[in-house]
């Protein structure tokens, strides 16, 4: 059953990587292939470059992607919460119910983060 | 309601691969006679196994060519004239007689006053045999693996989606969420790409599509978590489905269940806002600012490399349009005023794929219309708009949705 629908997928998944690669090799025969020094440097407006670009890097959505991936993992408890949405039922409804108690705290602790976050530039 | 111009692909493609293995099959018995070895090759290539086999690799062709060689070049040809349109100039206008080849090479037609559909097609040429340069001190296996891994995972997406209720490859029970899988990988190529060039302006170009990742991926599984209260399923024929009964009937008119009209219209803007950013469209182009950061991180790729990158973005586009469609528009559901009889087989005069592609350029013209009419986003205003705006937003859309299910609307 997975194997019927999902062999198609793992099959084109192949194809799929193939077509790129194959286009990157097969244009070998149609372009010419002759590096020089000059051509090899790195573009900068046409300046000599200037030191290397693989430094480390002043990251500075550091605190947007902690946020993020919070935000990554509740998303998939959500979806298997909207997903169950209509087959939980229970006489109280707690568990249809508390989880917007969790999303009120993680939007509220959201926004108090971002506030410290204020200015960006890159 | 519409029927499909083609039912089921594969069944389709197996009529087709059948018809072509048999008379290979015809030919190598006939050769046979003479090199008794082909007959059993013959029979072999006609037997069932084989012929489904065959079968999937054709589904699997037609679907790339349909997406790639159609699609993607009438959409590119589109939004280059519309966008000279807006302008107020005339655009692409090279013609078909302008090709040096005999039947088109005739002197007295001019070569520059027609449609340029051939100018992406002439555009292509030249790419294919320009030289690729791979810069000094660039981590070469990186450098070489992004534009595959961002070409061929958004050829990906185009295994589950559909364009009709027959015309796909595959019928994943999750479809949806493969797509949004499929969609959400090339931001890590390009990353990847950013990094491994050694080029400060590719650098800082991976890094803002990094952040802004981060800005609008959390917005699209929101809207599609609103979604799944009013669907209750991921699959996208489902979906699509549902949308297919009449809402209220205004006079004449019958008002489709689309979900746009009602409780997800909100989840529905949201969506399209952050799609525009999954796609790269100019309001949300910052990782490739050509105004800033030169190409941004495609700067160090050139040849074929460099086209594969740049037109697969209209390929997303095409995607995301399709989606949206898929999600809230209907799909590819319409009336059908009339069935044609041909040869018994009744074909209707606006198939369901018509329909599909219809929804699809509308709203592709529609993107455009926004990408050349505003200007672009800043970095800090990306992240400002995502976590400050779309994030509330799509948090109230999905407590909307719940409150209407509740209510039982």
């Amino acid at each position: 059953m997975a194997l019927e629908s999902y062999g198609p997928i793992a099959i084109f998944a192949i194809l799929a990587l193939v077509f790129p690669a194959l286009t990157f090799f097969l244009t070998r025969l149609f372009r010419p292939d002759h590096p020089t020094p000059l051509k090899d440097l790195v573009y900068e407006c046409g300046e000599l470059p200037e030191g290397e670009a693989q430094i480390q890097f002043h990251f500075q959505y550091y605190m947007f992607a902690l946020i993020f991936l919070v935000f990554d993992v509740a998303a998939i408890f959500l979806l298997l919460w909207a997903f169950a949405w209509g087959d939980l039922s229970g006489s109280s409804g707690v568990a249809k119910y508390s989880i917007f108690l969790f999303l009120a705290i993680m939007f509220v602790a959201t926004q108090y983060a971002l506030k410290k976050e204020e200015v960006i530039h890159l | 309601m519409s029927q499909p111009l083609v039912p089921d692909l594969f069944a389709t493609c197996k009529v087709l691969t059948g018809a072509i293995l048999w008379v290979v099959q015809q030919i190598l018995l006939a050769l046979g006679a003479v090199i008794p070895p082909l007959k059993d090759l013959g029979n072999w290539l006609a037997s069932d196994p084989v012929v489904s086999a065959v079968t999937w690799l054709v589904v699997m062709t037609v679907m790339l060519l349909w997406a790639v060689l159609i699609n993607l070049l009438t959409m590119m040809w589109v939004e280059r004239k519309f966008y000279s349109r807006l302008q107020d100039r005339y655009g692409i206008m090279v013609s078909i007689w302008s090709l040096p080849i005999w039947p088109f090479n005739r002197k007295d037609r001019p070569t520059h006053k027609g449609w340029g559909y051939l100018q992406n097609v002439a555009d292509g040429m030249k790419l294919l045999q320009k030289e690729n340069l791979t810069p000094r001190g660039a981590d070469s296996a990186m450098f070489h693996m992004a534009p595959v891994l961002i070409a061929s995972s958004t050829l990906m997406i185009f295994v589950a989606l559909p364009w009709s209720s027959g015309f796909v490859v595959a019928k994943p029970d999750l479809s949806l969420l493969f797509i949004l899988a499929a969609f959400s990988i090339a931001p890590f190529g390009i990353l990847i790409a950013g990094w491994s060039a050694n080029n400060k302006y590719t650098l800082v170009g991976g890094m803002r599509a990094a952040a802004q990742l981060m800005a609008y991926e959390i917005p699209l599984i929101l809207c599609v978590i609103a979604l799944v209260f009013t669907t209750g399923s991921l699959d996208v024929y489902e979906i699509v489905a549902q949308q297919e009964r009449t809402l209220v009937t205004l006079g004449p008119l019958a008002i489709p269940a689309w979900n746009l009209f009602g409780p997800q219209a909100l989840g529905a803007v949201v969506f399209a806002v952050a799609m525009m950013a999954e796609m790269e469209r100019i309001p949300f182009d910052i990782p490739e600012a050509e105004a800033e950061l030169v190409e941004g991180w495609t700067t160090e790729y050139s040849g074929m490399r460099f086209g594969l990158l740049f037109g697969f973005k209209w390929l997303r586009m095409i995607a995301g349009a399709g989606l949206i469609s898929i999600l809230y528009l209907g799909g590819w559901t319409g009336p059908v005023f009339t069935v044609v009889q041909v040869a018994g087989i009744p074909v209707p005069i606006i198939p369901e794929e018509v329909w599909f592609m219809l929804r699809v350029y509308l709203l592709s013209v529609v993107f455009i219309w926004i990408s050349w009419s505003v200007p672009r986003i800043r970095i800090d205003q990306i992240l400002q708009l995502g976590w400050k705006r779309l994030i509330p937003l799509s948090l109230l859309a999905i407590l909307l949705a719940a409150g209407a299910s509740l209510v039982g609307w």
